[in-house]
């Protein structure tokens, strides 16, 4: 209850202040103001579960997009951090959503390090949403380290694209 | 299928022994690994029995046998097709041997005998000889199942190493490794150092990675998603049963048993970060060792198993380190490079193998634990990784996808010779290296 009364709340916010910067709604959502009805693609099968399903994994699929990182390294970029400030956005903007941020690494170097730097690179995405505001209970994470690539070219382009954290919507 | 149990009856209670005379005479001789150069012949066995069944048996041992020395490195086998002894029509012993018809091959050393199959079981006696001095070196009778025969005559090479080496060889083991080369699924194998009597021992259908052997080679650790979380599995390779030794939150990771068996060092993300912990072997948490914000993964015991070498990016990047058992006394060994991860300790306990990335490219070298003396071992392109060393300590299994696909390959301690050990499709990775078998 209290939850549907936070959606209404942030709808008539947005009707009143058009102008306020960064509050924007997320992508794939229809729909004028206060229209109440909203429609959305949404991630909600985690990269494990689609690959033993035997499908493609999902990469910006759905409302949350992934970020990505230097070769050995769990920062975030300018450029991570703007993508994460709009997931931020998003994930305040449906506070019952629950998500998973998967953290990835490319193929080169140790499958157990791998692991580890996964892990690292899910939880300082989490760190920084929690930092924006989101709450910390929304958000689990899991490392795949190298296991589940987008891609398995062995260049740079497909590497970058390897090193990511991807969010899965859990609902609600 | 329960092996290793027969193994157990048959070998260890039946297994008699007897060795030549002055066969430290020979010992000496034998150039370096990676030399290739001591001719030995191998002749098939002779068919004791009288019907045909099991024919080929001889023939199977010599080629299995041939095989493993070739892997060794030492050894030049003498070509089967130019052999003038007949297995069926010539004798295996020192007094009945032309050993005149293997010298004039070329042969300094030979290897002769007998088997013997009735119904299930088989009975196999056979010598090494030297061809110059015209004696018997050493010889063994085995006795036990017909599925023992790969066993058999791996032992008879481990026994040749010990003979011409002054060491037992590292055939009678086994490797443990992650392929995905029947399906999508990364799944745990095991087979023989030469390939053979291969087995496939999980079926998640999940991700499988980073298996390690028990001292007595009868369990395996590794962790698996089955369960949907990196989780730590235990296995006993016998009876086959599986038990989630750790479902902590989290990674649980790259298990490792000391070498008493007593203790499992290994990875945990519990809370915040992945450091290095003991548990006992009921998955009881005994100690936690590393205590730091970085990265801690890939714990490799010493041999006497006081110390354990890790990897660790708390100086920026990932870097070998090495602490006591109990988590003291944590110092840094590499300062070359910003990549070396993936510690494997010898069992001689001299050297620390590991996966350096430099120039792009991904190798293995080894390094006193002193953090003096790096080797490189590999030279080829692309990512050579997953270093275990072999039981005697004189050869490295490693995983390399130098000609395309990940597949293993073996190496001496110097790196000088390199056989591809398996074959097909998929990717094969994470070999572990088993002690030998009981």
């Amino acid at each position: 209850m209290a939850s549907r009364v936070l959606v209404v709340a942030a709808l008539v916010f947005l009707v009143v202040l058009p102008g306020c910067p960064g509050r924007k709604k997320g992508p794939g959502a229809a729909g004028g103001e206060g229209a109440g009805l909203e429609e959305r693609g949404v991630d909600t099968a985690g990269s494990l579960e689609r690959y033993k399903a035997g499908e493609k994994l999902a990469g910006d699929s759905g409302p949350l997009k992934d970020v990505h990182f230097a070769f050995d390294s769990y920062e975030l970029d300018d450029e991570a951090r703007a993508v994460l400030r709009e997931n931020a956005n998003w994930l305040l903007d449906h506070p019952r959503e629950k998500v998973e941020i998967e953290g990835h690494c490319d193929e080169r170097g140790t499958v157990e390090y791998n692991l580890a730097l996964g892990a690292k690179r899910a939880r300082a995405v989490k760190d920084y949403l929690v930092s924006l505001g989101v709450a910390a209970d929304r958000m689990t994470t899991i490392s795949y380290g190298e296991e589940l690539p987008l891609c398995t070219e062995h260049n740079e382009e497909c590497w970058a694209r390897n090193r990511r954290a991807h969010f899965v919507l859990l609902g609600d | 299928m329960n092996t290793w149990n027969r193994v157990g009856l048959a070998l260890a209670g039946v297994l008699f022994f007897w060795v030549g005379a002055g066969d430290a005479q020979v010992r000496g001789t034998i150039f370096g690994p990676g030399s290739r150069s001591y001719p030995i012949a191998v002749s098939p066995l002779r068919n004791l029995s009288e019907g045909a069944v099991g024919r080929e048996l001889g023939a199977r041992f010599a080629d299995i046998l041939e095989r493993d020395l070739v892997i060794s490195g030492y050894f030049k086998i003498v070509d089967r097709a130019t052999h003038i002894e007949q297995p069926q029509t010539s004798g295996t012993d020192a007094e009945t041997i032309n050993f005149d018809s293997w010298a004039v091959l070329g042969a300094l050393a030979l290897v002769k005998g007998t088997f013997q199959l009735e119904g299930d079981m088989l009975a196999v006696e056979v010598k090494l000889f030297d061809v110059a001095q015209r004696r018997q070196l050493t010889g063994r009778r085995y006795r036990g199942s017909v599925d023992l025969l790969r066993r058999m005559a791996h032992r008879f090479a481990d026994e040749i190493m010990l003979q011409f080496t002054g060491e037992r060889g590292p055939f009678d083991s086994r490797i443990a490794f992650v392929s995905n080369r029947d399906g999508r699924f990364k799944e745990v194998y095991v087979m023989s150092l030469d390939g053979g009597d291969l087995q496939q021992v999980t079926k998640a259908q999940s991700i499988t990675v980073s298996p390690s052997w028990s001292p007595d080679t009868r369990y395996l650790l590794y962790t698996s998603y089955k369960r949907g979380n990196p989780d730590l599995f235990l296995l006993d390779v016998v009876s086959g049963r599986e038990l989630v030794l750790s479902r902590r939150g989290g990674l649980n990771l790259g298990g490792r048993f000391s070498p008493d068996g007593s203790t499992i060092a290994m990875t945990l993300e519990e809370g915040a970060n992945s450091e290095i912990v003991l548990l006992d072997r009921t998955g009881d948490l005994v100690k936690q060792l590393t205590e730091h914000w970085a990265i801690d993964v890939s714990p490799s015991w010493s041999p006497d198993g006081r110390q354990i070498a890790f990897c660790s990016n708390r100086s920026g990047t990932p870097q070998i380190y090495i602490m006591n058992a109990d988590g003291t006394w944590v110092r840094r060994i590499t300062y070359e490079g910003d990549y070396n991860t993936a510690p494997a300790w010898s069992p001689k306990g001299d050297r620390i193998a590991f996966v350096r990335r430099y120039e792009g490219g991904f190798n293995i070298f080894t390094i006193r634990p002193d953090g003096t003396d790096a080797k490189q071992l590999t030279q080829a392109a692309g990512n050579n990784e997953d270093p275990s060393w072999s039981p005697d300590g004189r050869y490295i299994v490693f995983s390399s996808n130098r000609t395309g696909r990940k597949k293993l390959y073996v190496m001496d301690a110097s790196g000088v010779t390199q056989v591809q050990l398996t074959q097909g499709g998929g990717d094969d990775t994470s070999p572990a290296w088993s002690r030998w078998l009981e």
